[in-house]
C-alpha cells in the first residue's frame, strides 16, 4: 500500500509542474557552451540510466515476488557467486569509464576559463591580445565584473562605461569575463547561458560565453554571499550589433562617472530592490585592477552589525535613504 | 585588541549586553516558549516523581555504553526536532516569499522572516541536523550494539565514553543558547569564506557556530578512538575478522574516518577563529590570505564526514535486509571490501564540492573521475542487498520498510550524485537546489536507516516492541513528505532555484513550492505520529514484552543477551564459531543453552568527571563565544585541572560476584530503565537454581 | 526462554569463555593512545597544508618572506635541545624498565629542563621577529608560520605538565601498571613532538632559507 501512496504522490508533484516550457532554461541553452553542457546532462543521465533502470525494476520486483505471503522460492544458501561480484564491479566500472571520458572531453569543451565549444585553444584569443581566431571569430568582447555587497557592476574597459546590475552584450560574439569580488564570494550565474565561476575577492577568475541570438536572461548570484544575496539578480541582454552600439553610445553619455573615489561610494552595503540598474561613463579602463589591487592590500566594506535591523545604507546611486518596508 | 570589534566590550561580560537578546522577536518569544514547556516536560516528572537522585546515579554518571548510547539517540532525536523545524519554517518562508508582490510581515519584506534570519534559521538547520542529530543518533547505536555484536561487556574507556556525550551536548547547548543570546552564524553549515571573517559576519553568531562544531569534533574523534580499540582489543574469544558483523565493520570504518578527517576540520576552524580573534590574515582577501584555503581544508574533512554519516547507515541496512529476509547477507566480503572501499577513496574526492571555483579542466577531471569510482563500491552494496533480498522470505516489518524505501533513494541519490560529479553539468546546477535535493536524498537516506534501526532494536534495549501500527503510519507520512518535497525540488533545480534565498524574485516556481510545502505538512504529521509511537509503546509497554529474539530471525551477537540487555551485557562471555553467530547456534539448535555456572565480573565504577568536564567545556565555549575571557579561561583551566585529578584517582571499578549474577539471572530481567550498577538488595522472590 | 543451566552434551561446542578477561589494560591504552597521535599527526598535516598555501609570493604579501625570518643556525640550536630532551626522558625510560625510581624522577627533571630551553629559545625568536615589525598580523604566511611553531610549542607545553605530573606520581604510586602506561604513551608523545619538530625545521627554516 505505501508503493501506491508514493507513487501517487509522485505523480502529483509531476503533474504540478508548471506547463510553461521556458521556465526549464536549464532545458532550452542559448549559445554553444551551455548546449554543450545540456549535451552532456543527457549523455550522463542516458548512461546512468543502464544501471539505474534495471536496479530499480529488480529493487521494486524482488521487494515484492520474495514476500514471505507469496510463497516464492527460497533459498537461504546462495550468499555468494563469484561470477555475480564480478559482474556487479566491472559493468559500473565500464560505465564509469565511459563517463571518465565523457567527463573529460566536457570539461575541456566547457572550461570557463577558455571553453573548446567556443573554438579550440590555438583558435581563442588570449584576453586582450586582439588576435583573430583561425575561423576569423572576431576577438572576445571583455567584460570586467566586480561584485559588492549586494551588486553586480559591469565594466566594458575598452568602451569606458560601466552598469550595475545590467549585463549587456553583443549577439554573435564570443564574451570573455573578468570576475572579481570587492567583498565576499559570488557565483555568476546565468541559466542556459554561462558556465558558472566563482567570483571571489582578492583573486580573478575567469568565464566564456557566446549567445547568437537576441535575448532578455536573469542573471544571479549562486553563491551566498550576505543579507542581501535575495536581491543579487541582474538583467542579461544580448542585443544585435548595431543596437549594442547605439546602446554603448547613449550609455556614454551618461552623466555619472565611475571614478574609482565614485566606485568607493558605490561599493558600500547596500541592497538593490529590484535590481535597478544604473550607468556609468568615464569608467578607466584599468579600474579592474585597481579595485583588485586595493583588495589585495585590505581594502574592505565592513558589513555593519545591524544593517538588518535598521534601513539599508542610503543608496549610493540615488543618494535617499533606504526604506525597509519599501515595495520593490 | 587585536581586531575591530563593532560593539561594546567590557572585562566582565565581554561582548555580552542586555541588547544581546533579543527580546522583542516574536518568533524567538515562540522558541523560547517552546523550550522551556519542553524543557518542563522534560524535568517535571522527574522532579514530580523524586527521581532526581537515580537520573544523577544512574543516567548522568554512568558510564554504561548502552546508557551513553541511549543518551545521545535522545539528544539527536530532540536536535532533529529542531532541526526539521527550522526545514520548516525555511519552506513556509519561501513559499510566502516567492516573487516581487509577495506579502511581508513581521520585519520581513517577503515573507515573515527577514534575510538575517532566515540565515541564520538555514545555517542552524545544516548545522543541527548533520552534527547534532544524524551524528549523535548513529554514535549511540555504535555505542549500544558494537560491544553487544562483538561480546565485550563495554567500551574501552567508558568514561572517556561518556565525556564525548558530553561534549556533543555542549555543543548542542551552544546553538541552543545561541537562539536566546546574541544570534548565530549566518554563513551555512559549511561557513562560507570570506563571509565567516569578522567584517562581514560582525556578530558573535559565527562565534557560537564555530565553538559548538570545534567542542563536538573533540568529542567525535575521543569517540573514534574508544570504538576502534574496542573492536580491535576487545572482540569475544572466537571472533576473528571474517566473523565480525558487518554492523561493526562499518563503525569500524566510519570510526578511521572519524580519527583522520575531523583533525583537519580543526585546523580549518582554527584557522578562522585565528583570524576572527587575533587578527592574522589565513583567509583574508587582503595581505596575503587565502580564501580557498579554507573551503579546501574544510572539503577535505567535508567529504569523509558524509562517509562518516553513511556508512553506519549502510552497515544499518546490512543487519536489517537480511534478518527480515530471512537469509544471510549476499558477498559478507566483499561488503567489506566495499566499505573500506568507500572510506579509502572518499579521501580523493573534495574538490567536487566546488568545481566552480575554478580549479582548471585537469585538477577537476581528475576529482570527477575520483568521484564516479565511489559510486562504484557503492553500487556494489546496493547489488549485495538486492541479491539478499532475492529468494529470500521477507517479512515487512516497519525496520523492513524503511530499509527498502532507503534503496529507492539510495538510487535517485546515486543518479544524481553522478550526474553532480561531472563538471560541465555542476557548472550549470551547482549551489541550485538540485544538489539541495541530491543531498537531502542522501541524509534522508541515513534518516530513514535510524528509524529502521531505532525500531529493530529498541525491543533489544528497553524489552518491550514499538507499536507497529503507529510505526507504519510514521512511515508512510514521512515517506510521502520526502516524495513531494524532495521530486519538487528536483525540477525547482532544473528551473534555475539557487539555494540559499530569503526572497525568491521568480513568480514561475510557485506552485512546485506549494508541492513542497504540502511535502513539509506531510512531515508535521508524521512528527505526530512518532511522538504517538512512542506514547502508545510506552503506555503499552506490559503488552508488548520482547524476548531475547523479539524479530525471530535475527543472526547476530547481540540477540543472544536478554531484553533488555542486563548492564554486564553477557553473563559469561561467549565463544564464537561462525559469521552470524546466533544464526549458527540456531540451526545448530542450541541458541537457548546458558551456562553452567558463573564468575565474578568486573564493571567500570560511575563517575562525575563526564558531567564535571560537560560543564567546564560549556563555560569554555560560552566564554569563547562572547569573548569573556575569565570564563573561558577558567573553563579551560577546570578541565585539564579534572583530568589531572581524574588521574590521581585510581579507578578500580566494582566486582560482581557469581552469586549475584546467578540470581539475576534467574529472574525477569530489569533493564536498562530499573537496573542500578550497584550490588543488588536481598530479593524477595525465590530464584530457582 | 530456558533458565535452567542444562549441561551440554559431550559433542557440543564450547559456548561460553571462562577464565580472565584477555583485554590487557596496558595494551588497550597505548593502542588508543596511538591513536590519537594519529589524529594530532592530522592536525599538524593540516598546518603544514596551510603552509605550503602560505609560503608563496602570494602569501607573503608585502611582509617579508621566509628566507628574511629564519635563521637555520638557532634553529639548529633548538633542535638539538628538543633532541637531547628526548633522549633525556628516554633515558628516564631505561630506568623505569629497571625499576629505578630515582632514574626515572632525574630524567624527567632533565627533559623538563631542556624542554623549558628549547621554549625559551623560541620565544625570544618570536621577540625578535615581533621587535622587527614581523608579526602574525602581517601577512598570511607569516600568520600561518607562527601558527606552525605555537602549535608544536603548546604541544610542548602540554608534554612539560604532563611530566610534572609525572613527577608526583612516580613518587606517590610507584612504578605501578597505571604509571608506567602513562610514561610510555609519553614517550610516544614526545619522540612524536620531536619528531613534528624535525620537519618543522626541515620545511620552514632549511627549505625557507633556501
Amino acid at each position: 500500500m505505501f508503493k501506491v501512496l508514493r507513487l501517487a504522490a509522485g505523480l502529483a508533484a509531476l503533474a504540478a509542474l508548471p506547463g510553461c516550457a521556458s521556465s526549464f532554461a536549464m532545458f532550452h541553452p542559448v549559445g554553444p557552451v551551455a548546449t554543450s553542457e545540456f549535451h552532456f546532462l543527457l549523455i550522463s543521465t542516458g548512461v546512468m540510466m543502464i544501471i539505474i533502470v534495471p536496479t530499480t525494476v529488480m529493487t521494486c520486483l524482488f521487494a515484492i515476488r520474495y514476500r514471505k505471503s507469496a510463497n516464492a522460492a527460497y533459498d537461504p544458501s546462495f550468499s555468494h557467486s563469484l561470477l555475480l561480484e564480478l559482474a556487479m564491479w566491472g559493468v559500473p566500472l565500464m560505465i564509469v569509464l565511459v563517463l571518465a571520458y565523457c567527463t573529460y572531453r566536457s570539461v575541456f569543451l566547457v572550461n570557463p576559463a577558455a571553453p573548446e565549444a567556443l573554438g579550440s585553444p590555438q583558435a581563442q584569443n588570449a584576453l586582450g591580445s586582439g588576435v583573430k581566431g583561425a575561423a576569423g571569430a572576431p576577438a572576445p568582447f571583455e567584460v570586467d565584473v566586480i561584485t559588492t555587497d549586494w551588486q553586480w557592476i559591469f565594466v566594458y574597459p575598452k568602451q569606458g562605461i560601466a552598469t550595475i546590475d545590467d549585463l549587456v552584450i553583443p549577439a554573435g560574439q564570443n564574451v570573455q569575463l573578468q570576475l572579481t569580488s570587492v567583498s565576499v564570494t559570488n557565483d555568476i550565474y546565468i541559466p542556459g547561458a554561462l558556465p558558472m565561476i566563482d567570483v571571489m575577492p582578492g583573486m580573478r577568475t575567469l568565464d566564456s560565453f557566446r549567445v547568437d541570438k537576441t535575448a532578455g536572461m536573469e542573471g544571479f548570484s549562486a553563491d551566498f554571499s550576505g543579507d542581501g544575496f535575495s536581491w543579487m539578480q541582474f538583467s542579461t541582454r544580448i542585443m544585435s550589433p548595431p543596437d549594442f552600439g547605439n546602446w554603448v553610445k547613449q550609455t556614454q553619455a551618461a552623466p555619472d562617472h565611475l571614478t574609482y573615489a565614485r566606485f568607493q561610494q558605490v561599493a558600500r552595503p547596500t541592497i538593490n530592490e529590484g535590481a535597478k540598474p544604473h550607468y556609468f561613463s568615464g569608467v578607466p579602463s584599468d579600474l579592474f585592477t585597481t579595485v583588485y589591487n586595493a583588495t589585495r592590500a585590505g581594502v574592505d566594506y565592513p558589513v555593519p552589525e545591524d544593517v538588518q535591523t535598521k534601513a539599508p545604507f542610503p543608496s549610493p546611486t540615488t543618494g535617499k535613504q533606504g526604506d525597509v518596508k519599501a515595495s520593490s | 585588541m587585536f581586531v575591530h570589534l563593532q560593539g561594546p566590550w567590557s572585562p566582565l561580560f565581554g561582548r555580552l549586553t542586555l541588547d544581546s537578546i533579543p527580546y522583542g522577536n516574536p518568533i524567538i518569544q515562540f522558541a523560547f516558549a517552546v523550550t522551556v514547556l519542553g524543557g518542563l516536560a522534560a524535568v517535571g516528572p522527574m522532579l514530580y516523581y523524586r527521581k532526581t537522585g537515580y537520573i544523577f546515579r544512574e543516567w548522568l554518571t554512568t558510564v554504561d555504553h548502552k546508557k551513553i548510547g541511549v543518551m545521545y539517540i535522545i539528544f539527536g532525536l530532540v536536535m532533529m526536532f529542531r532541526g526539521f523545524f527550522d526545514g520548516f519554517m525555511i519552506r513556509t518562508q519561501q513559499v510566502m516569499a516567492d516573487g516581487p508582490n509577495s506579502p511581508g510581515i513581521l520585519e520581513a519584506q517577503h515573507g515573515y522572516l527577514p534575510p538575517s534570519h532566515f540565515d541564520q534559521i538555514y545555517s542552524s538547520h545544516g548545522t543541527l541536523m548533520i552534527l547534532f542529530a544524524v551524528t549523535p543518533i548513529l554514535t549511540g547505536l555504535g555505542n549500544i550494539i558494537v560491544p553487544l555484536q562483538i561480546g565485550a561487556r563495554d567500551m574501552a574507556f567508558p568514561t572517556m565514553n561518556a565525556i564525548s556525550l558530553y561534549l556533543t551536548i555542549v555543543g548542542g547547548m551552544l546553538i541552543m543558547a545561541s537562539l536566546f543570546i546574541g544570534d548565530f552564524s549566518q554563513a551555512g553549515w559549511v561557513g562560507l569564506i570570506p563571509l565567516t571573517e569578522l567584517d562581514f559576519s560582525p556578530s558573535a553568531g559565527v562565534d557560537y557556530w564555530m565553538w559548538a562544531i570545534q567542542i563536538s569534533s573533540i568529542g567525535t574523534t575521543l569517540n573514534a578512538i574508544n570504538i576502534i580499540t574496542t573492536i580491535i582489543g576487545m572482540r569475544a574469544p572466537g571472533m576473528r575478522w571474517d566473523r565480525l558483523p558487518i554492523f561493526t565493520w562499518t563503525t569500524l570504518s566510519t570510526s578511521i574516518i572519524g580519527l583522520t578527517a575531523f583533525p583537519i576540520l580543526g585546523v580549518a576552524l582554527a584557522l578562522l577563529g585565528a583570524d576572527r580573534y587575533l587578527g592574522t590574515h589565513f583567509y583574508t582577501a587582503g595581505l596575503g590570505g587565502n580564501l580557498m584555503l579554507y573551503t579546501d581544508l574544510f572539503w577535505i574533512w567535508g567529504h569523509p564526514e558524509v562517509y562518516f554519516l553513511v556508512l553506519p547507515a549502510f552497515g544499518i541496512l546490512s543487519e536489517v535486509i537480511p534478518t527480515f529476509s530471512e537469509k544471510p547477507l549476499f558477498g559478507y566480503i566483499t561488503m567489506v571490501a566495499a566499505t573500506f572501499a568507500i572510506a579509502g577513496i572518499s579521501w580523493a574526492v573534495w574538490l567536487h564540492h566546488f568545481f566552480t571555483m575554478g580549479a582548471g579542466p585537469w585538477v577537476n577531471s581528475f576529482f570527477s573521475v575520483a568521484t564516479m569510482l565511489v559510486g562504484i563500491p557503492t553500487g556494489v552494496k546496493v547489488f549485495n542487498w538486492i541479491l539478499t533480498m532475492y529468494r529470500g522470505r521477507i517479512t515487512y516489518t516497519t525496520p523492513m520498510l524503511w530499509s527498502v524505501s532507503a534503496l529507492i533513494l539510495l538510487l535517485v541519490g546515486g543518479l544524481t550524485g553522478v550526474m553532480l560529479a561531472n563538471p560541465a553539468i555542476n557548472y550549470t546546477v551547482h549551489n541550485s537546489v538540485f544538489v539541495v535535493a541530491h543531498f537531502h536524498c542522501m541524509v534522508l537516506l541515513i534518516a530513514f536507516t535510524i528509524f529502521a534501526a531505532i525500531i529493530y532494536w529498541f525491543p533489544k534495549i528497553f524489552g518491550f516492541m514499538l507499536d507497529e501500527k503507529s510505526g507504519l503510519r510514521f512511515f508512510q507520512t514521512f515517506t510521502i513528505g520526502t516524495t513531494l518535497t524532495f521530486t519538487a525540488m528536483f525540477a525547482l533545480g532544473f528551473m534555475g532555484e539557487t539555494r540559499r534565498l530569503d526572497y525568491l524574485f521568480n513568480p514561475q516556481w510557485q506552485p512546485l513550492l506549494i508541492v513542497e510545502e504540502i511535502g513539509i505538512a506531510f512531515y508535521c504529521l508524521s512528527v505526530f505520529y512518532f511522538a504517538k509511537l512512542f506514547y502508545m509503546s510506552i503506555r503499552d509497554r506490559a503488552l508488548n514484552k520482547a524476548g531475547p529474539d523479539p524479530w525471530g530471525t535475527a543472526r547476530t551477537l547481540e540477540w543472544l543477551t536478554h531484553s533488555p540487555v542486563p548492564f554486564y551485557n553477557f553473563a559469561v562471555t561467549p565463544r564464537v564459531h561462525q559469521l552470524d553467530e546466533l544464526a549458527w547456534r540456531k540451526s545448530q539448535g542450541i541458541d537457548h543453552e546458558m551456562p553452567d555456572h558463573y564468575e565474578d565480573i568486573h564493571m567500570p565504577r560511575n563517575t562525575i568527571v563526564p558531567l564535571a568536564i560537560g560543564v567546564f567545556a560549556f563555560a569554555f565555549g560560552f566564554g569563547m563565544v562572547w569573548r569573556i575571557w575569565w570564563m573561558a579561561g577558567f573553563g579551560l583551566l577546570a578541565i585539564i585541572a579534572t583530568v589531572i585529578f581524574r588521574s590521581f584517582t585510581p579507578d578500580h571499578g566494582y566486582i560482581i560476584t557469581a552469586e549475584d549474577i546467578a540470581r539475576m539471572e534467574g529472574r525477569p530481567p530489569s533493564g536498562i530503565v530499573n537496573d542500578t550498577h550497584a550490588p543488588l538488595p536481598a530479593m524477595e522472590e525465590k530464584v530457582t537454581p | 526462554m530456558d533458565a535452567h543451566a542444562a549441561s551440554p552434551p559431550d559433542n557440543a561446542p564450547d559456548l561460553w569463555h571462562y577464565g580472565h578477561d584477555g583485554n590487557d589494560p596496558m595494551a588497550m591504552k597505548t593502542l588508543g593512545f596511538w591513536l590519537y597521535m594519529i589524529s594530532d599527526a592530522l592536525i599538524f598535516g593540516g598546518i603544514f597544508a596551510a603552509y605550503g598555501v602560505l609560503d608563496q609570493p602570494m602569501g607573503f604579501y608585502t611582509g617579508p618572506t621566509a628566507a628574511q625570518i629564519v635563521h637555520p643556525g638557532a634553529a639548529f640550536l633548538q633542535t638539538i635541545t628538543i633532541l637531547s630532551s628526548v633522549l633525556a626522558y628516554s633515558l628516564a625510560t631505561v630506568a623505569m624498565k629497571t625499576g629505578n625510581k630515582n632514574g626515572v624522577m632525574l630524567g624527567i627533571a632533565a627533559s623538563i629542563l631542556l624542554a623549558l630551553m628549547f621554549l625559551g629559545l623560541e620565544l625570544n625568536d618570536f621577540a625578535t621577529l615581533f621587535a622587527q615589525h614581523a608579526t602574525p598580523q602581517t601577512s598570511g604566511f607569516l600568520s600561518v608560520f607562527f601558527l606552525l611553531i605555537a602549535t608544536h610549542g603548546l604541544h610542548m607545553i602540554f608534554g612539560v605538565l604532563w611530566m610534572l605530573v609525572m613527577l608526583i606520581q612516580v613518587p606517590r604510586f610507584g612504578l605501578n601498571t597505571d604509571v608506567v602506561t602513562r610514561l610510555l604513551n609519553l614517550r610516544l608523545f614526545w619522540q612524536f613532538q620531536a619528531s613534528v619538530w624535525v620537519c618543522v625545521y626541515i620545511f620552514v627554516y632549511l627549505r625557507g632559507a633556501s
